[in-house]
């Protein structure tokens, strides 16, 4: 199975931004006086976890653009609710485990939305001085 | 009286869990309607496949999350709401 270009690229970029943002998270934990190893195992596994649920939706996305409407939307959906399930498991580990801490599990999952946030406001910028020809 | 309302907060802990799970079905019919256009607009201009689905995957994520929120506050809910509201019950009886 050859994974898309595109695909590729843009999980990288959402790595990226998670490596960044989870510094930022641990340096935050040493300042507030919390920091402990639980805090480390916990934001690899929460990173781990969302990076794979990126890169399986992207894997996801690949395959359904080349079917028809109506099994693109089935095979999203079903994807969707097994991605879900896969994050369920990691938050539960993160929540059952001693090793883990629950916060520091759970905070890295939204860093890929944030991590697109952030991406985008030099796009707007751009898009707003070119006139508003160039949107997101 | 303490095992009653020590019942309440678990049982309300659990409704709310489940009741923040509704918001997981939302996303699952959001990003299959965002894939079915992208589809057609593939269909289209095959030769704005890459830019769709570099669109389409950051749409995605996005929607994404909102699925994720209700996990997180149902993860909440159900590990660490109980203990602290039961400490704080039993705090304040004494």
């Amino acid at each position: 199975m050859k994974i898309d270009k595109t695909v590729r690229l843009e999980t990288v970029h959402i790595a990226v931004g998670e490596l960044i943002l989870s510094v930022l998270m641990q340096a935050v934990f040493l300042l507030i006086g919390k920091w402990s190893y639980t805090v480390l195992l916990g934001n690899i596994l929460g990173a781990f976890g969302a990076i794979m649920n990126f890169f399986l939706m992207g894997l996801t996305i690949q395959h359904a653009v080349m079917l028809e409407e109506k099994d693109a939307k089935a095979k999203m959906k079903v994807s969707q609710m097994l991605r879900t399930f896969f994050i369920l498991i990691i938050a539960l580990l993160g929540a059952v485990l001693p090793c883990f801490q629950i916060l520091a599990v759970l905070i890295p999952l939204f860093f890929p939305r944030i991590t697109i946030m952030l991406r985008n406001i030099p796009l707007k910028k751009k898009g707003q001085d070119g006139g508003g020809e160039q949107g997101e | 009286m303490l095992e009653l309302a020590i019942g309440i907060i678990l049982g309300c802990c659990a409704l709310g869990a489940g009741a923040a799970m509704i918001a997981g079905i939302g996303p699952g019919i959001g990003e299959g309607n965002a894939v079915a256009s992208a589809c057609e607009a593939i269909a289209r201009q095959p030769e704005s496949k890459g830019s769709v689905t570099s669109t389409m995957l950051m749409g995605c994520a996005v929607a994404e999350t909102t699925g994720l929120y209700a996990l997180v506050i149902a993860i909440l809910l159900i590990f660490v709401a109980p203990n602290m509201l039961v400490n704080i019950l039993l705090n304040a009886i004494g």
